[in-house]
């Protein structure tokens, strides 16, 4: 019975604004939204993990990493990590003297490590399930491979599928919302059919079942998530259209002879957006969770790509390596904490009645 | 109140066939043939012995037979009508593991899957109200934003990690052993205990797995009656009512606390389709014998009528749920009148 | 008292280490080995065995897993068994071995006189021919089981004690494959006596111009025989309640009691209690709940299993299982129909440190297909030691290098420039090959071999393996420890039509050893033969060999009797001195 899903469960049951002046927060409303979410503290610490986050994730090759930034070698020097990038995007070679070396071993070289001088691929069977030391910070898995690099990385992986999902999640939930919202009548009950239908899935067996069943890959995973988590936007959005059809502003563009795409997506759409965006930032948070737990249960991961939920569901099995359980999980938690706080401070300040204006 | 319920019913149907259709479709469309796996049992049987299968024509013959027997090679329309109609004479078929009736494993397994959701579903509501409450009645204070911090801390736990932490701390292996690590009850538990002792030894294996289904649900519960019962606290009857001299207790008590709580009953709708699906996890962690369990065996051995069982029965729990919900909503609320009476 | 309070105390009992039940006297003596001579076998007491999951049926011939077997090898008997310590035939339900007719195609068994089946009814002829027609029926759901006795065209009984089966075409196994049949009692299984006009040889042929009797019967079998299982055994089938346990019980009435040459029973109840998870499984060991764990894993033995208090209670015994990984390599593949290529992989894979490592030393490095305690198994090929410098030499020798500085080297074959590329695939669920597979590709890569793992789901999986679509895989195969035949792998026969040649290996000499082989019926020309065998496989190294698993089991200090066999560990055979016995049966056995 956990409510982790995607949705916004922490929203409010009828989260429509309802200032009748809708028409007039559009205009200045991002920098005033700033303005008031500053006067948040907890949001703004969310704010800033979430960044640290992301900051993270783009530049894991350079905190966690078997290569060294800067080497110097037999007289010349070479910034291997960025010479790797080249080779991959096919636009340089390794000079022969690197090819496939291995770097600590060379003899005489002075090198210029990351911070964690390791990949989360990198096996070592001398080094199996060691606890948290100097030389690994985080402790080693079965394999050897270094939990803190695995942690680095699968940052990434975690945050990108969060942020996919989400954004395919969204694309459809906008759309059908607004099209439901907006036409009425038998378009909206087929529509509002449709969303009983997803609703009455039970979506974690549902996602189960394509991820179990199909062979692993992240895009399936961030689609799948994205496929069977976007009945919550699309409410929030057809509520939105609902209301702010019947305003002045649109029927009197609609009487102008506004093209009703127009209509839709440039006049009432970025009106209605508010709560969807609180949607989409709660939204991330659920995802991440929902891959945790897809790969905690081994599917959907491909085998080589360590991720937060896999070192999790190693700890779940050697049972007296708790490095593997308490780091991993406590990422997670980090991770989706921030992302709610975030949600949180936006949806107070977007929401009208909350802002005490009236 | 009849034509209404004659509309809903009425159109659940249609969401019905979707969700069927839905699972149907997911099943069959996999790739994975359930009569290869039966044959891996055999060819590594035979491989051990030695003997040979360059009869392999008659293996295949043997899977072709099998398919034909369960239906499988028959166009996918047909094979959804047949299964639709056996449905309405309630014949979930038979297993493809087993061969034992889908019927019987799922009654078989409900009784714990339930006993699970139902002491959670209780737990979630006997904690998240009074901490709404509390919230809402001393909001914006250090108290009310200490438990905003605590509420979404546990509601951002992922379930796994909870569950892994349970494990690997309290629960035998290498530190404290305060609960068990799986299981429904005790090997050597017997029907000829005394009533207590049984209860005890079931409370005892069941309270970490309920627990842990119901953190985040009462994490989200308590927001959800906060924000409703400050949305009753703004309006203007609520003000009357202080402004009469009445006792802020009582004010509380007898008028924001009831409209308050009508909200909350039309989440009882949203919570019983995670009864299968939210179960899967803590069910495989503690070894629980329940549906959820069930659910995810079967996707990985491709077991299709029990699959397609366990998604009907959602589905129809679900459907049931709103119905109620809307219904129950409809009662406790006089302004919700049915059908076309307002505008 | 208060529930809640009842539950602290339980758990304070347990971990202030007294472990003891309340109703369980067990005593603080030093182990049994101490303890002066047991005495002789008695009966008594339970057996409280470790079952990963349910068995999906007990049904003796539909079944065909792992744990069904366990069960059912209690309950049921057959016509012949092997001796557990020499593995050599023995009669058990036959008088004798059989007759073996001079061009070794006609079998003669005389059935002993005194067995009886659970429910007092004698085991005659007419029993053993119903069990061969069940298994002949096409009707009943046992198409795996069938293949083994394809060659048996017809069965007959010449008395009412003595049947004759006849089969197609010599092979010194079929003594073997016959006197395994499992014995089921026709009254029971068959109440309407459908097959009887049924003849062996017509069920040999066309099932659509059989009988409809032969329908029904298999439909009634495949229905109604899968939780009720009625043998000739000592045990007696109890119940079977699904998630938690299957009980059998000893039949005291068993007709074998007192006899020599045949398994006594001793423990008067045998308790399978499942628990899905390894880690519950454990703690419900030393807590108590179970007596016997079968399989251990790596990390239990080397962590879990080794305090005093666990030495104590429990013994631990290691030995081999008769399984075998290896890395498969698809023949076919253009990058690995080259024998150089093969053995530079081999020389790749650590394998010393991946079975100290990733098996926690709990296996040994194997060079060949055949199991290595049995006499057929050569001990003087050579064995490739890890040697990456070596590999890299051959690579370069068959061609590969790195010609465009990428990091992977390459080659040119029928034309195209190919990148030394390639996928490992396994299966997903088993953690120590994906670790195998993982190692050996983190290795490689760092060679400039360009492999990667891809895991998939089990029928997935298992479908591309038998249609071929892979480049390599991790498998394994379960050995006997009886005398070997390796026709159906290595055979290139059986590399079409989904055969287990799955790599598609095709060598002639091979292939003649193979066949001659089955039709040799003097050992030490079979061992002969097979030294060839694997000496040319050794040389190929169509798969690269990897290791045999070693087992570890611990038992409950109670059981006197355990020892290890061939086999493994045989629990029919332990027995406990009154004095240590734990349970008591509450009702009256029946």
């Amino acid at each position: 019975m956990s409510i982790q899903s995607p949705t916004s469960p922490l929203l409010a049951p009828d989260n429509t604004a309802g200032a009748e002046d809708a028409n007039n927060i559009a205009e200045g409303l991002w920098s005033d939204v700033w303005r008031r979410f500053k006067r948040n503290p907890i949001a703004l610490v969310g704010f800033y993990v979430v960044c640290l986050l992301v900051f993270m994730a783009l530049f894991a090759d350079f905190i966690a990493n078997d290569k060294p930034y800067y080497l110097q070698y037999q007289g010349k020097s070479y910034f291997p990590i960025l010479r790797g990038y080249l080779v991959g995007a096919k636009l340089g070679r390794w000079p022969a003297e690197l090819l496939n070396v291995d770097f600590k071993k060379l003899e005489g070289a002075k090198a210029l490590y990351p911070p964690i001088p390791y990949r989360p691929s990198n096996i070592n069977l001398l080094e199996p399930v060691e606890p948290p030391s100097a030389r690994h910070l985080f402790g080693t898995d079965k394999l050897g491979r270094d939990v803190a690099a695995g942690m680095i990385h699968g940052s990434r992986i975690s945050l990108s599928i969060g942020f996919v999902a989400v954004g395919i999640a969204a694309l459809i939930g906008i759309v059908l919302g607004a099209v439901a919202g907006y036409f009425g009548s038998w378009t909206d009950l087929t529509i509002s059919r449709l969303f009983e239908i997803m609703l009455s899935i039970p979506t974690f067996f549902l996602l189960i079942t394509i991820a179990a069943l199909l062979p692993p890959s992240i895009f399936l995973t961030m689609t799948i998530i994205g496929v069977t988590s976007w009945i919550g936007m699309a409410r929030f959005t057809r509520n939105e259209f609902l209301r702010i059809r019947n305003l002045d502003y649109v029927t009197a563009a609609v009487a102008l002879g506004v093209t009703d795409r127009k209509v839709m997506f440039k006049h009432i759409l970025p009106n209605a957006l508010a709560p969807v965006i609180v949607s989409v930032v709660f939204g991330i948070g659920g995802a991440i969770l929902v891959e945790s737990s897809l790969s905690f249960l081994g599917i959907g991961v491909p085998a080589e790509l360590v991720t937060w939920g896999s070192i999790l569901q190693e700890g779940s099995t050697t049972t007296f390596a708790w490095w593997l359980a308490v780091f991993p999980g406590f990422a997670i938690f980090i991770t989706v904490l921030a992302y709610y706080l975030v949600g949180e401070g936006l949806r107070e300040v977007l929401d009208p009645r909350l802002r005490g204006l009236r | 109140m009849i034509s209404y319920l004659a509309q809903r019913l009425l159109l659940m149907i249609p969401t019905f066939i979707g969700i069927t259709l839905i699972g149907f479709l997911i099943m069959r469309l996999a790739p994975g043939d359930p009569a290869e796996l039966r044959a891996a049992g055999g060819l590594g049987a035979a491989a051990g012995a030695g003997i040979s299968l360059a009869k392999r024509g008659a293996v295949d013959e043997a899977m072709a037979q099998w398919r034909a027997q369960y239906g499988l090679d028959k166009p996918l329309h047909v094979q959804y009508l047949v299964w639709l109609e056996n449905l309405f004479t309630l014949k979930f078929g038979d297993s493809f593991k087993d061969s034992q009736p889908v019927w019987g494993k799922i009654t078989e397994r409900l009784p714990v899957t339930l006993k699970l959701n139902l002491w959670s579903i209780l737990i979630v509501y006997l904690v998240a109200i009074p901490l709404g409450i509390y919230s809402a009645t001393h909001a914006n204070t250090i108290g009310d934003q200490i438990t905003t911090v605590l509420a979404f801390g546990l509601f951002a736990v992922p379930l796994v990690w909870a569950a892994t932490m349970a494990i690997v701390f309290i629960c035998g292996g290498d530190f404290y052993y305060l609960f068990p690590p799986g299981g429904v009850e005790s090997l050597d538990f017997s029907d000829q205990w005394p009533l207590w002792k049984k209860v005890q030894d079931h409370a005892w294996h069941l309270f970490l797995p309920v627990v842990l289904l119901s953190y985040s649900g009462f994490a989200a519960l308590s927001r959800y009656m906060r924000s409703s019962m400050l949305e009753v606290l703004r309006q203007d009857y609520v003000q009357v009512a202080r402004a009469k001299g009445l006792q802020e207790k009582v004010v509380v008590f007898k008028h924001v606390l009831r409209n308050s709580l009508i909200p909350q009953v039309t989440l009882l709708a949203d919570l019983l389709p995670g009864l299968i699906g939210g179960s899967v996890i803590i069910e495989t962690i503690f070894s629980i014998p329940g549906l959820g369990q069930l659910g995810f065996e079967s996707v990985l051995a491709r077991d299709y009528p029990t699959v397609l069982a366990l998604f009907t029965v959602t589905a129809v729990l679900t459907l049931i749920g709103i119905l109620i919900s809307d219904l129950l909503l409809a009662t406790v609320d006089p302004r919700i009148a049915f059908g076309r009476r307002q505008q | 008292m208060r529930p809640r309070i009842c539950r602290w105390m339980l758990a304070l009992l347990l971990l202030a280490g007294c472990g003891d039940k309340t109703e369980v006297k067990v005593s603080d003596t030093p182990p049994a080995e101490n303890v002066k001579d047991p005495g002789k076998p008695v009966t008594g007491d339970w057996l409280v065995i470790h079952s990963l999951s349910d068995p999906e049926l007990l049904n003796p011939l539909t079944s065909s897993d792992a744990s069904a077997s366990e069960v059912l090898n209690y309950i049921f008997e057959s016509l012949l068994t092997r001796n557990p310590k020499t593995l050599e035939l023995k009669p058990w339900i036959a008088a004798a071995r059989p007759e073996i007719s001079q061009d070794k195609l006609t079998y003669t068994f005389k059935i002993r006189q005194d067995a009886r089946f659970q429910d007092g009814r004698p085991v005659t002829g007419e029993d053993v021919l119903f069990s061969v027609k069940a298994i002949k029926c096409p009707f009943v759901n046992a198409p795996f089981l069938r293949v083994y006795f394809d060659s048996l065209v017809d069965a007959e009984l010449i008395d009412p004690y003595t049947i004759r089966f006849v089969t197609k075409e010599p092979y010194f196994l079929n003594e073997s494959v016959l006197g395994g049949i499992l014995l089921l009692p026709r009254s029971y299984y068959d109440p309407e006596n459908l097959l009887q006009r049924i003849s062996v040889r017509q069920l040999a042929q066309d099932p659509a111009k059989l009988p409809p009797e032969a329908k029904k019967f298999g439909e009634q079998f495949n229905r109604n025989f899968n939780r009720n299982p009625l043998g000739s055994g000592p045990y007696k089938f109890s119940h079977w309640k699904t998630g938690r346990e299957i009980e059998l019980a000893r039949d005291p009435n068993y007709w074998a009691n007192g006899k020599e040459g045949i398994d006594q029973a001793h423990v008067d109840q045998i308790k399978f209690r499942i628990v899905n998870n390894m880690d519950a499984a454990l703690t419900q060991l030393k807590s108590g709940g179970l007596d016997y764990m079968d399989v251990l894993t790596p990390v239990q033995v080397m962590r879990g299993t080794n305090s005093e208090r666990f030495k104590r209670e429990f013994k631990k015994y290691e030995y081999y299982a008769p399984t075998y990984t290896y890395i498969g390599w698809n023949n076919d593949h253009p990058i690995f129909r080259d024998k150089k290529v093969r053995q530079a992989m081999t020389y790749m894979t650590d394998r010393k440190l991946i079975v100290k490592s990733v098996l926690f030393g709990l296996g040994e490095v194997v060079d060949s297909t055949i199991y290595f305690f049995r006499p057929e198994y050569d001990k003087d090929l050579k064995s490739y030691a890890f040697d990456p410098q070596k590999a890299l030499a051959l690579l370069r020798e068959a061609g590969w290098q790195d010609t465009d500085g990428d990091g992977v080297l390459d080659k040119v074959i029928d034309g195209k420039k190919t990148p030394l590329r390639f996928e490992i695939k396994v299966n997903s669920g088993n953690a120590v090959r994906k670790s195998v597979a993982l190692v050996l590709v983190e290795e490689l890569r760092k060679h400039g071999i360009d492999a990667r793992v891809r895991e998939l789901d089990w029928t997935i999986f298992l479908n591309d393996v038998t249609n071929h679509r892979f480049d390599a895989v991790v498998l394994g195969w379960q050995m006997q420890t009886t005398e070997p035949d390796m026709y159906q792998i290595w055979h290139s026969s059986q590399a079409a039509n989904k055969g287990s040649n799955a790599i598609s290996y095709k060598n002639a000499r091979v292939d003649k050893i193979l066949e001659a082989y089955r039709r040799e019926f003097d050992p030490q020309k079979r061992i002969q033969l097979y030294k060839e065998f694997q000496e040319i496989l050794n040389d190929e190294q169509p798969y690269t060999f990897l290791y045999v698993g070693k087992r570890a089991s611990a038992v409950q200090r109670r059981f006197e009797g355990v020892e290890v066999f061939p086999d493994g560990l045989r629990p029919i055979d332990w027995w406990v001195p009154k004095a240590r016995q734990r349970y008591a049966n509450v009702a009256t056995a029946q």
